[in-house]
């Protein structure tokens, strides 16, 4: 190499080159650089033999420790699900009362269910199960299908007008579409039935709601009960208690009683396990307990 | 400008636009009932255009014989202008797309102003508008200067610059009509892909033909990395860009590989676009514009050739950190991982390399903030290759990857190196180009340093908080050993860190808008003329004019 | 080693070629096996492939971007498997050209969100996600219900997807237009094909809820719906590896 000058400062050579008034330094490369990547090459190389590293054409080096990510990841939920056993056995083996009389597995269940209901359920009843347009409140209103756990159970594994071979079916018929009701009876039904909330609605004409109960109770009662307060066999919604699933304006319900409507609960058989389903009904068991 | 081509180059020109135009007619025509269509109209008026801009100064005189004792830098100037324009663009493009998440319901209902739509406009403006314009015009600079030798023609560098342009405007209003292959970085179709692979080619024979006439046997480091840039980008574009096109008549274009192999291709495209478009170029632009700021000898020739060749050897290999415990066979993964964390001594070699140069100056870097801006870009280079290799280590990448601290990462790298190495590069050769003493103010390249630093750790540190919460409380199981918190609860928990971060971005934004006031300035106000411009000169003519005494 | 550099970086060309030789080795030792190395793609005889219907479906979501918040890749960690499903195999995006794995999750992974919610509620969350979920950041995408879907020349896509190696039949090709207009309207006369050309598993719905126009909302739920559905491989690979 051509030798340069000495650079006062550092006392270093050039290589005695210039770029446009560029020099460089021929200062020796700093002993660290050698040490960090003989360091890191030789963690590679350890590394490459302990583990899936180089192609040979048709395969590859499987590393001496013999891991793959899957079976990896396989044995980390093998071994996270015997973790829980302790408390899971519990929980799929005893019945509904005794779960929610220990307070333990109940502290348990609180946690999961959070998340197992705010990761799958939140979308559509919202984060409280409140519910929303559409969505029936889990947390105040009437059960459709019956307060009991096992009935809670059910619908959750097959779902409501789902794909499931099982499921539970249910239809609002449109009354109005169909022209099985004209105009002026369903506003009156509405106006009836919207009364029988304890929301407090300016009452209606009294003409006008007789007329409405008349027309109930030749059409709606068959499914709602002549009082209105739903029946769980047809998973036709309590008109009575406040909680309306379609909304409860004189537009929502009449939007309901003239087009009809068919709510989907998709089936969750299948997505989450038997015990995951059971956890999510203690937890809406609870939320509604605690609610109140 | 165009004085100062040949009249053969103006009819080059002509011959070029009208060749352009013709093809933006023929997309116009054939992509009527396509988004095409519209693409060709641009190309149609791109082409237009410039043929009005040629005319317009057709018969001007020809530039004398002594053009070939200047440097050319007219489409340095024009390059250092579009690359601001596009910054501005770009940053203002990233501030929205930030607020966006802030407060989702700013879109008017409009299709084009949707975060999927606009987010790539962002990346692309600032990676390839603002990134891109600023390596074609300093490269341009410096391969001048360190070869001794005048650009070879005057045409191709405008058809490089200016080609380079229209290929990013066809990739952002693309995005905003809907027009994108999805693969990032690399989003543009079919024909925008064409047209880049056609502009690279001329980019290379600019380069291999001026070296080829270089009055310095040797060639300088920072052309080893601007050359870098260009060959392994190419390769990197073409391979990741193969694609059958549903028709010429269309848009619309499906890649060769699909699953897996897409995947690992679009990494090795996708990580290597950061290793030779916002690394290597930019150790380019560090390598002239820092030794000569500071009036210092780079610290170690020796440490350059460690750095250089550990850099081109070993990020081709690191792609696949991006696809940690994905379906992509894990032997790869191996790969990219190790690979990353040996990467990380050449990274510090040269952002140690940089930093040493300044040993002998430090005084200035207190008082110059030109200077300031190219230390700090060094130190973010090391910190975001510090942290980029520690992320490639899987299980810190099992937390880091899909959130924000990638995103975090990110912008140490874009905002803290390639766009203050950017600046401070340009405060540095803007006064050059434009032969001036100085810039307009020195007050205001201070003012800028100071938001555009006070912008890249607000934001940084956003997304780094915002992140590593966010993977954390993905992961997080509650003592009965299920997970603690649905993804609705992290989602709630960014909410605070989204609204820093798009703060932090306008203080870079309002930055990035003072830095361009002040090259305009410093364009518009003609000072007095520097006088070492005179020593600015290729080599026959500074020989002549040594010889001759002038 | 320093002094054969002196001499190296004296010659553009030599440069040039050791530039292109050293950044070549590692792309090619890393993405060629991908393709000789037999156990990168599992078996799965069950695939299905992509009606046009739900390809439409796919290249909306490529167009409106939604890959740059949504994952579609479960990666095998503990978490991820409990919180979305199996981890997704390589098999699973065969067909996918580009695969849309994603690099963010600003919202959750959908690598498996095909079937979990109703129609009804894809629907109403694109079109206003706040209206369903309050907290969501997402973008609403309410045009999409009110633009008809192009389906002229669905034949030239499956055409150039066959091309790249999807096994299109050229009835497929033939049909592809009536094919998706019929997905989406299960009264109609064209539905019938479709389940005929792409199994009886097929999803023939109003997936919009609306019976005059096949929209763009139709073809993206259908889309949706079917990710994570296209073969069982997954859960059947998470079963036998946990035992
Ligand atoms: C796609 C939206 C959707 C999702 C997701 C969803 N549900 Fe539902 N769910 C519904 C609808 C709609 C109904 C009411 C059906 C009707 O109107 O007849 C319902 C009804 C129910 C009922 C019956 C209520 C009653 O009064 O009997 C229960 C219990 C229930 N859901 C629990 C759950 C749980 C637990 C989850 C999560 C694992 C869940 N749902 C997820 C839409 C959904
Ligand atoms: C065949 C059984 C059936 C008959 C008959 C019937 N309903 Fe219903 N109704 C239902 C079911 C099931 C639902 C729940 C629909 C859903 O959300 O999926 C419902 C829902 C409603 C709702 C909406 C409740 C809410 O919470 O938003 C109203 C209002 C209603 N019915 C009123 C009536 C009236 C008035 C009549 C008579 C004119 C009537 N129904 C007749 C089954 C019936
Ligand atoms: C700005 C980021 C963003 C974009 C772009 C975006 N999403 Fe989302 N998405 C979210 C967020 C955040 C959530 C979680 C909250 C929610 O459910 O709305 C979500 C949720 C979803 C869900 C429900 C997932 C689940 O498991 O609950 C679906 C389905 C979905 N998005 C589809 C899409 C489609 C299709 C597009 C493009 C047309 C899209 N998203 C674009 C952010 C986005
Ligand atoms: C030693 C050097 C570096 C290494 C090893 C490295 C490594 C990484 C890793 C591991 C990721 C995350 C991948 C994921 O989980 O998805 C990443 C992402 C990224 N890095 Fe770096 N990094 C380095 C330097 C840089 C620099 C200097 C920049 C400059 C801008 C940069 C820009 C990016 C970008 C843009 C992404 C995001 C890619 C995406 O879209 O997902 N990196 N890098
Ligand atoms: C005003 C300054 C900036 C702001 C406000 C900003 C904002 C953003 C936002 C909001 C995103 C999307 C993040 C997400 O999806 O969650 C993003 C992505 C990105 N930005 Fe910026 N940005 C800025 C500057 C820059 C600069 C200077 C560069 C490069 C030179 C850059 C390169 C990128 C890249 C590569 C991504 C994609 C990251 C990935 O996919 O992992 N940004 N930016
Ligand atoms: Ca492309
Ligand atoms: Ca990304
Ligand atoms: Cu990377």
């Amino acid at each position: 190499m051509a030798v340069g000058e000495r650079d006062a400062h550092t006392g270093h050579m050039t290589t005695g080159h210039e770029w446009n008034g560029i020099k460089e330094l021929n200062t020796p490369v700093p002993k660290p650089v050698y040490f960090f990547l003989a360091a890191t090459a030789l963690f590679s190389v350890v590394y490459w033999l302990l583990m899936p590293a180089w192609p040979t054409g048709s395969s590859y080096t499987k590393g001496l420790l013999g891991i793959d990510q899957r079976q990896t990841v396989a044995e980390k939920l093998a071994a996270a699900s015997l973790d829980r056993a302790s408390w899971t056995a519990r929980i799929a083996g005893e019945s509904f009362e005794a779960i929610r009389a220990d307070p333990q597995l109940m502290t348990i269940v609180r946690e999961t269910g959070h998340t197992l209901f705010g990761d799958n359920c939140a979308a559509c009843h919202g984060a409280k199960a409140a519910g929303g347009p559409g969505y029936p409140n889990l947390a105040e209103a009437s059960w459709l299908w019956g307060g009991s756990p096992e009935a809670i159970e059910e619908t959750i594994r097959v779902g409501i007008n789902s794909a499931h071979p099982d499921t539970r079916v249910s239809q609002m018929p449109a009354f109005g579409r169909d022209q099985i009701l004209d105009r002026d009876r369903i506003l009156e039904v509405v106006a009836y039935v919207r009364s029988l909330s304890p929301s407090g609605e300016p009452a209606a004409d009294a003409g006008v709601l007789a007329a409405g109960r008349q027309v109930f109770l030749e059409n709606c009662a068959s499914c709602h009960g002549e009082s209105g307060a739903g029946n769980t066999e047809f998973g036709a919604p309590d008109l009575t208690d406040g909680s309306w699933i379609h909304g409860g304006s004189l537009d929502a319900v009449f939007r309901a009683v003239y087009g009809g409507q068919q709510g989907l609960m998709p089936a969750w058989e299948g997505r989450l396990s038997p015990l995951d389903r059971k956890m999510l009904v203690l937890y809406l068991l609870d939320l509604r307990s605690t609610e109140n | 400008m165009v004085s100062q081509l040949t009249l053969g180059e103006r009819q080059g020109a002509l011959c070029i636009l009208l060749l352009l135009a013709a093809c933006g007619l023929l997309m116009l025509g054939a992509g009527q009932n396509d988004p095409l269509g519209v693409h060709g109209g641009i190309v149609m008026l791109f082409g237009v255009l410039l043929i009005f801009v040629v005319i317009s100064g057709y018969f001007a005189p020809e530039p004398g014989t002594d053009a070939a004792g200047r440097y050319y830098d007219d489409p340095s100037k024009v390059g250092i202008v579009l690359a601001m324009l596009w910054a501005v663009a770009g940053f203002f493009i990233g501030d929205w797309v930030a607020w966006l998440l802030v407060y989702p319901e700013m879109t008017f209902d409009a299709a084009w102003s949707s975060f999927g739509r606009l987010r790539p406009v962002h990346t692309t403006s600032v990676i390839f508008g603002f990134g891109g314009n600023a390596l074609i015009a300093t490269s341009f600079h410096v391969l001048q200067r360190t070869t001794r030798a005048r650009l070879p023609d005057q045409l191709s560098p405008w058809f490089v610059l200016l080609g380079y342009n229209l290929f990013c405007l066809l990739a952002v209003s693309g995005y905003l009509i809907g027009i994108t292959q999805s693969k990032e970085y690399a989003e543009p179709e079919w024909y925008a892909d064409i047209w880049l692979v056609v502009v690279w080619v001329v980019y290379f024979l600019i380069y291999m033909r001026t070296l080829a006439r270089r009055k310095e046997p040797h060639i300088y480091v920072a052309n080893w990395y601007y050359m870098a840039f260009i060959l392994v980008v190419a390769i990197l574009h073409i391979v990741n860009n193969l694609a059958i096109p549903v028709s010429f008549a269309g848009a619309k274009s499906y890649s060769l590989f699909a699953g897996v192999q897409d995947a690992m291709t679009q990494w090795w495209y996708g990580h290597n676009a950061v290793a030779f478009f916002l690394t290597a170029g930019f150790l380019g632009m560090m390598y002239y514009y820092l030794p000569k700021r500071a009036d210092r000898p780079i610290f170690s020739y020796r440490l350059s050739i460690i750095s250089f060749w550990g850099i081109t050897f070993m990020y081709m290999w690191a792609g696949s950190h991006h696809l940690h415990y994905t379906a992509l066979p894990q032997w790869v993964q191996t790969l990219g991982m190790t690979f990353s964390v040996m990467l990380l001594v050449p990274s510090w070699a040269s952002a140690g390399n940089a930093l040493m140069t300044l040993n002998g100056a430090w005084h200035k870097v207190r008082d110059d903030a030109t200077l300031r801006f190219m230390m700090m870009a060094a130190i973010f280079y090391g910190i975001s290759t510090f942290e980029g290799s520690f992320m490639a280590i899987r299980p810190v990448n099992s937390l880091s990857h899909y959130t924000d601290w990638t995103i975090g990462h990110v912008h140490a790298g874009a905002m803290g190196w390639v766009a203050l190495i950017t600046f401070g590069s340009f405060y540095a050769v803007v006064p050059w180009l434009w032969k001036r003493e100085a810039m307009y103010s020195a007050r205001l390249v201070e003012v800028h340093f100071w938001f555009a630093l006070a912008g890249t750790l607000v934001y940084v540190f956003a997304m780094w908080n915002s992140g590593i919460t966010q993977g954390l409380m993905w992961r997080t199981y509650s003592e009965g050993g299920t997970l603690t918190y649905s993804f609705i609860d992290s989602l709630v928990a960014m909410h605070p860190y989204y609204f820093a971060r798009a703060v932090g971005g306008l203080l870079f934004l309002i930055g990035a808008l003072v830095g361009g006031y002040n090259i305009w300035m410093t364009i518009r106000t003609a000072e007095g003329v520097k006088p070492e411009v005179l020593a600015d000169l290729p080599a026959p003519a500074a020989a002549r004019q040594a010889s001759t005494g002038r | 080693m320093f002094g054969l550099h002196y001499k190296l970086e004296r010659k553009a060309v030599g440069l040039v070629l050791a530039v292109i030789v050293a950044a070549s080795i590692g792309g090619l030792v890393e993405i060629a096996p991908l393709f000789t190395i037999d156990e990168t793609v599992e078996e799965a005889p069950d695939m299905r492939l992509y009606t046009p219907l739900e390809l439409a479906g796919r290249n909306i979501y490529i167009r409106e971007g939604c890959y740059a918040c949504h994952s579609q890749m479960i990666r095998t960690l503990q978490d991820e498997v409990e919180r979305y499903g199996p981890f997704s195999l390589a098999v699973e995006s065969r067909y996918d050209h580009p695969m849309l794995w994603g690099s963010k999750r600003t919202g959750p992974d959908l690598a498996r969100i095909g079937d979990k919610y109703s129609d009804q509620w894809q629907v109403a969350h694109l079109i206003d996600p706040r209206a369903v979920v309050p907290e969501s950041k997402m973008p609403a995408y309410a045009w999409l219900a009110r633009t008809p879907l192009e389906t002229e020349n669905f034949g030239a896509h499956l055409d150039a997807l066959r091309i790249v190696g999807v096994p299109y039949t050229d009835e497929m090709i033939a049909s592809a237009s009536s094919d998706a207009l019929g997905q989406a309207t299960p009264d109609g006369p064209r539905a019938a094909g479709v389940a005929q050309r792409y199994g009886d598993a097929t999803q023939i719905r109003l997936f919009d809820g609306d019976a005059a126009t096949v929209t763009e909302m139709d073809a993206l739920v259908a889309y949706l719906q079917i990710l994570g559905r296209l073969t069982d491989a997954a859960t059947a690979s998470t079963a036998a590896n946990v035992e």
